[in-house]
């Protein structure tokens, strides 16, 4: 056995006739019968040729303008396919297999693919709109510098929300530890009212109508109702009352969706809370 | 194991008792063993293309850094990614070898493997390290849980081929006469190179193309790359 000088793949072996050498040509390019395997040459330049791959495709990222511009995605993607083609083809030698191992193969792949294709598709990853939601929201990150500071918003994974799920990053330029009022804090605290409603400098929440301007604006929403009784409403009861368009707000929004949420934080505020929250909400003329 | 010839004297338990590791009758021609890795690595294709799709869907749409490209190390994971490369050419000629029944270099060759494998674990540790010490971690943005999810499955996949790969090294020099038989270093060969595969996917898109993502704006130039495509169906 010790005879064997290294290309063991490329002698015959003596039980098994089948395993010929293909030479190198025949190897990657010519009809081979099966059971054909390659030696240290055919993988070597394989191996080789899988490296030099490798290389082109870091250096034509190494240009600073092409980093993370789109022009290279086609290219990447192609060689990749032919550096996952080749180790599939030559290396998994699905080239010399009974074709009904390739068959499963590309059905599994190409299912795989599908099923990327449509999540893909399904979220809209081509599309910018869904990254309106994001794109306000983002915080620039230095590193370790704001490590201590980030620590809560960083436990949170907001986007795109499961319904008020989940509270976020006050806005930039506010500071949730030196809330201006005992309401405040709660709206963007332990409320998590900042989830879905926007005020201007304190919180940027989507799901719900904007609350600037609340504290006047209550007052004309149902007749008869005072402003203070009507945001203590919102809050308690939010589906006896939807916002919409005939208040002059942009949209119509759904009621038993902040209720359904509340459902889940009201039981864990005091009649006090509640109380703050509404004066503070009323103080935003 | 526990079919002994009964035919034949009992006392003779070497391994060369064992019919020799030739490939079964099937109706396929193909070995069932063989075919059953096959379909695993079809469906798998599958677990992996949901986990890089999802990844995808939620790239660029962190709100929280560390974004990739404050820590992505392009250079390093080029690295790490020819070291597996490698041990998927050291993996078929452990193949090779142990299908010409050369079992000394069957043995070399997969420790080389073990080697080069273990070396990308540890570029991954390594990695998966350094990304916590700059405060991300698994809960801190969907970049990072996508992208630990992903690469976190791949990385077991690699390790459970190391595993493979020392039981079937062991197996080897302990009994020198046959086993592993040819086709069980292939059926493991073809697990290796399917994770290595999969690696190739991975670098492609989350290092090489989504290292460089800043902050949600990220993805901006997928889509206007891929704009003429969906151009066509709209
Ligand atoms: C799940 C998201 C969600 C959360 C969390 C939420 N809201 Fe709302 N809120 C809404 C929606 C949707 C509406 C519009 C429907 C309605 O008026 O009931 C609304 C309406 C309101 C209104 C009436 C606005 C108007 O223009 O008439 C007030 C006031 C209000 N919310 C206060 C709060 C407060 C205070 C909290 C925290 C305790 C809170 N909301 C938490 C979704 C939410």
């Amino acid at each position: 056995m010790s005879s064997n000088p290294g290309h063991e793949g490329a002698l015959p072996h003596e039980e098994h006739g089948s395993h010929e050498d293909a030479g190198i040509s025949r190897f990657f390019f010519g009809r081979v019968p099966a059971g054909v395997h390659g030696g240290l040459k055919q993988y070597g330049i394989l191996a080789i040729f899988l490296a030099i791959i490798t290389l082109i495709e870091f250096l034509i990222i190494v240009p600073e303008g092409l980093q993370g511009s789109s022009i290279v995605i086609a290219p990447l993607v192609i060689l990749s396919v032919i550096k996952f083609f080749c180790v599939v083809a030559f290396f998994m030698h699905l080239k010399f297999e009974n074709e009904l191992l390739w068959q499963i193969f590309v059905a599994g792949l190409v299912l795989g693919l599908v099923v990327a294709l449509a999540l893909v598709l399904l979220f809209g990853v081509f599309r910018p709109t869904p990254r309106a939601f994001s794109e306000p929201r983002a915080m620039p990150f230095e590193h370790h510098a704001a490590e201590e500071e980030h620590h809560y918003e960083a436990l949170v994974v907001p986007t795109p929300c499961p319904v008020g799920a989940c509270p976020q990053p006050a806005a930039p330029g506010a500071n949730p530890g030196a809330a201006a009022s005992p309401g405040q804090a709660l709206f963007v605290g332990a409320a998590a009212c900042s989830s879905c409603h926007t005020i201007s400098g304190v919180a940027q929440g989507v799901l719900g109508p904007p609350l600037d301007g609340i504290g006047s604006a209550a007052a004309n929403r149902i007749p008869g109702q005072s402003a203070e009784d009507y945001i203590r409403e919102s809050i308690l009861e939010p589906d006896v009352y939807a916002a919409g368009t005939a208040d002059g707000l942009s949209q119509d929004y759904d009621g038993n969706l902040m209720l359904s949420t509340m459902a889940g934080i009201l039981p864990s505020l005091s009649d006090e809370d509640i109380d703050n929250l509404v004066d503070y909400l009323l103080s935003l003329q | 194991m526990a079919h002994v010839d009964t035919t034949h004297a009992p006392a003779e338990h070497e391994p060369a008792a064992h019919p020799p590791a030739h490939e079964e009758e099937t109706t396929t021609g193909i070995s069932h063993r063989k075919l059953l890795m096959w379909v695993f690595l079809g469906s798998d294709c599958l677990f992996f293309g949901s986990l890089i799709a999802t990844y995808m869907v939620y790239r660029g749409q962190s709100i929280v850094g560390p974004y990739p490209i404050d820590i992505i190390d392009v250079p390093v994971t080029t690295i790490s990614t020819f070291v597996l490369l490698m041990s998927s050419f050291t993996m078929v000629m452990a193949v090779a070898a142990a299908r010409n029944g050369n079992q000394r270099r069957l043995i070399q060759w997969l420790v080389c493997t073990i080697i080069l494998g273990g070396g990308f674990i540890g570029f991954q540790v390594y990695e998966f390290n350094l990304f916590r010490v700059e405060g991300l971690r698994y809960e801190t943005n969907l970049f990072s849980s996508t992208f630990f999810t992903l690469t976190g499955f791949h990385g077991a996949h690699v390790t459970l081929g190391i595993f493979w790969l020392i039981c079937l090294a062991v197996i080897s020099a302990r009994n020198p006469a046959g086993r592993p038989s040819g086709e069980d270093v292939d059926i493991a060969g073809l697990y290796w190179h399917f994770v290595d595969i999969v690696w190739i996917v991975i670098f492609t898109l989350l290092y090489l193309i989504g290292g460089f993502d800043s902050g949600p704006d990220a993805g901006h130039a997928a889509a206007q790359g891929w704009q003429w495509i969906t151009g066509i169906f709209t």
